[in-house]
């Protein structure tokens, strides 16, 4: 639904306004995304900003400023975001839908993995799952689909109105406009306080954990 | 508007002099026609069968689950590695964040960059998501398939997962990716796209009324922006090419009672077999409707109904539950604990399927809970039947009426002085109107209300009531019209992004992946689908009414 109210004022309904309109669309949307990575490294901390070509990551370190919200878990109980995230664990952090084919199946398989590796090796962690298709993504679906991957008790997941689901993704700067147009995003957090590395795009549950590692254990 | 006389003939594709000469066209055909045999492979039914399993289900020919690997880490098994998850059912793909899943019919693999036609326009796609290659072959797909390198000779994106097919498996599975999407769904012609809308009969005509003429008034807008285009170049994307079609509303009155309507809608869809069903209302049953569109596999988009079905279907999708989230939604507030709950609720409706579906989810929700729920039924409504109704409710108790204005308004009027603690009314059933609350009344009114409230409603309104006064069609019922408008915009969206795509599967992945993007000109706050998602709108807030007599939310939007 592009531009509807342009199209109600002007012409009426006009296929070919809609086409130019989309086409400038288009070309601020290239614009935006070659100039937002830009964006985020200008106010990381920057010092370690290194691509990856291999396997098309990014990885960048960065400070939110996280909303005191609150959420709910899988199991139904109500928590204050902050408190949740703040529990001593290290976190790893990312943004799903269930109903999403691509690229949310993918990620989870990635924590999956991921959870697997940390457990395996005794380590502590905290797997953090946001909705952000809320409003149909309620606990008890969160719960079932946490199965599907075989989540364990280090792996929450976490939903809400659509307003906390909206002020949590803007605060990681996830937020691109629609559920649609997300993208495969990793946060990493060794502890409270500390800032976050955020890993832009595909990585393998080995490079997560390598990250994990090297933020715990700095050398 | 006064349509500009077209300078230049439109995009259309004149026949040159040359060949409108018929033996010429004749013989252009025969040549097309023997080379279309040549180079498609008779289609065995067989191999296509097997080949849906692979796509739709993931299930290979032998029987075991299909398998593929992502990342040399992620084991993908069954109805989870189907191709359909992905490329979807239609075939043509789609769009995820920048990330496009490619169109994979034959149309698109097997053509040349000359015949392959474009899979979509989107804003989101900052490249064209079809990308010029060479065709490909058998064995090309299946090196793709295997091992994730395209036709081109370039590792495709890390999220195809590579599949050990044998060929047998392969064959199969290309033989349903030639004949998938092939044929232009019914209802598209060379130069016409036919869509329906439906109204049962228990509607208000001027409801009807007001519905079709806004339909007809944004089919001919649609239709002459069309037409004057000038052919002048304003973008790039202006020279894409494609069919000019001129949309056709066909209006499917059902008349008599529910169990008619199938073959009614039968001989209508024999008569104009449409493309896909848009809006439509009633404010009853829409059971047979849903039957009928379900066995056709006509898409019906977004009606504006009080109790839709609840039985999902692909190709039927609403604005929301209706009156069943409403009950959902009272449920959750009465059961939360931090809220003093009255002890006992008390239901009243029309023994109808709405009436009776609404009273019927909103006991089931509250079974186990702490309040218990009486049904009663309205009958009539006669003063001395409607106290006969309300004898026994007292101030610690709450009603719930699933009840029309009409019926409202006879309800407060003769109620006894005794008020109940809380009296809820449902949003979608009261049509806007509270000005039956008496002042007795006034301060224990609880609306379910499933829309927007304030300042944002009034906005996504105004850009509708703009448009209705410019084409001077009457403001009858304003959530019910911005349903209709919604709709108007969104199929004219749609249309556009789908190119000469007219498939009905793909019209309904478009439908799924587009309706949250964008403006909202509905009365709702937010509408989505997505995948197996059937319902747009998810939740309502509870409201009183102010001085003013204006809906004031007490609740947060709540989504059961």
């Amino acid at each position: 639904m592009n531009n509807g109210d342009e199209i109600m004022r002007c012409e009426g309904i006009q296929e070919r306004g809609v086409i130019a309109r989309q086409f400038m669309l288009k070309v601020m949307i290239i614009f935006a995304a070659v100039f937002s990575p830009c964006l985020v490294k200008a106010e990381s901390l920057a010092e370690t900003v290194k691509t990856v070509e291999a396997t098309h990551f990014n990885r960048y370190v960065a400070e939110y400023k996280l909303p005191d919200v609150s959420v709910l878990r899988q199991d139904g109980q109500k928590l204050a975001f902050l408190k949740a995230l703040d529990d001593g664990r290290p976190v790893i952090l990312n943004f799903v839908f269930i109903s999403c084919s691509a690229i949310c199946p993918m990620m989870s398989h990635i924590f999956s993995k991921v959870q697997d590796k940390l457990t395996k090796e005794g380590q502590p962690f905290h797997l953090v799952t946001i909705s952000i298709d809320p409003e149909s993504d309620t606990p008890a679906m969160l719960t079932e689909y946490g199965k599907k991957f075989s989540a364990g008790p280090n792996w929450s997941f976490y939903t809400g109105s659509r307003a906390v689901s909206l002020a949590l993704q803007k605060a990681f700067k996830a937020y691109r406009g629609d559920k649609m147009n997300h993208a495969a995003l990793i946060f990493l957090r060794p502890q409270s306080g500390k800032p976050w590395v955020r890993l832009e795009g595909f990585v393998s549950p080995d490079v997560v954990v390598d990250e994990y590692k090297s933020l715990l254990h700095p050398n | 508007m006064i349509p500009q006389p077209a300078i230049f003939p439109s995009t259309h594709q004149e026949p040159s002099v040359f060949f409108s000469s018929r033996w010429l066209l004749g013989l252009g055909l025969l040549v097309l026609t023997s080379m279309a045999y040549a180079e498609i492979p008779a289609v065995n039914s067989e191999e296509v069968a097997l080949g849906r399993r692979i796509y739709m289900e993931g299930i290979l020919p032998s029987g075991e689950p299909l398998k593929g690997m992502r990342q040399n880490v992620v084991q993908l098994e069954g109805a989870t590695a189907a191709c359909e998850t992905c490329h979807r059912r239609s075939g043509i793909g789609s769009l995820e964040a920048n990330i496009s899943v490619k169109p994979i019919t034959g149309a698109f693999l097997f053509a040349t960059d000359d015949n392959r036609p474009m899979a979509l326009l989107d804003t989101r796609a900052a490249n064209d998501i079809t990308k010029p290659h060479a065709p490909y072959t058998e064995a090309s797909l299946a090196k793709a398939i295997r091992e994730g390198i395209n036709v081109s000779g370039r590792q495709m994106n890390i999220l195809m997962p590579h599949y050990a097919l044998s060929d047998k498996d392969i064959k199969a599975l290309t033989a349903y990716l030639r004949q998938l999407s092939s044929e232009l769904s019914p209802g598209v012609g060379e130069d016409t796209l036919q869509f329906a809308t439906i109204i049962t009969p228990d509607v208000d005509p001027k409801k009807a009324e007001v519905m079709v003429r806004m339909m007809h008034v944004a089919f001919d807008q649609r239709n002459v922006s069309q037409q004057v285009y000038s052919g002048r170049m304003r973008s790039p994307l202006d020279l894409l090419p494609r069919k000019l079609r001129n949309w056709q509303l066909k209006v499917w009155q059902l008349t008599g009672a529910p169990e008619t309507w199938a073959a009614q809608l039968a001989e209508n869809y024999r008569r104009n077999p449409v493309f896909a069903v848009i809006s439509g209302v009633s404010n009853s049953t829409w059971e047979p409707v849903s039957q009928f569109c379900e066995q056709e596999k006509l898409p019906c988009l977004l009606p504006s109904v009080p109790l839709p079905p609840t039985k999902s279907s692909f190709y039927l999708r609403y604005f929301s539950r209706g009156v069943a989230l409403e009950a959902d939604v009272l449920a959750t507030q009465l059961r939360n604990k931090e809220i003093k709950s009255p002890q006992r609720l008390l239901q009243i409706y029309r023994n109808t399927e709405v009436g009776h579906g609404a009273a019927q989810k909103l006991s089931e929700d509250l079974k186990g809970s702490d309040v218990k729920v009486e049904d009663r039924i309205l009958a009539s409504t006669k003063p001395a039947d409607i106290k006969a109704l309300l004898k026994g409710v007292s101030s610690q108790d709450a009603v719930m009426l699933w009840l029309n204005p009409a019926d409202l308004a006879a309800v407060n009027k003769a109620a006894p002085k005794q008020v109940p603690a809380v009296v809820y009314i449902s949003g979608f059933l009261a049509d806007e109107d509270y000005s039956f609350v008496s002042k007795a009344w006034k301060s224990h009114v609880r609306v379910v209300y499933p829309y927007e409230l304030g300042e944002k409603r009034q906005k996504n309104a105004d850009k509708m009531k703009q448009w209705l006064k410019t084409w001077q069609l009457p403001l009858v019922d304003e959530p019910f019209q911005n349903e209709v408008f919604f709709d108007l915009l969104l199929i004219t969206d749609l249309s556009s992004q789908m190119l000469d795509n007219f498939y009905r599967d793909y019209l309904v992945e478009r439908t799924e992946d587009m309706l949250s993007i964008g403006s909202n000109v509905s009365a709702y706050p937010y509408l989505s689908l997505s995948r197996n998602q059937g319902f747009a709108s998810k939740g309502a807030y509870i409201a009183h009414l102010d001085a003013k007599g204006e809906l004031v939310a007490d609740t947060e939007w709540l989504t059961p």
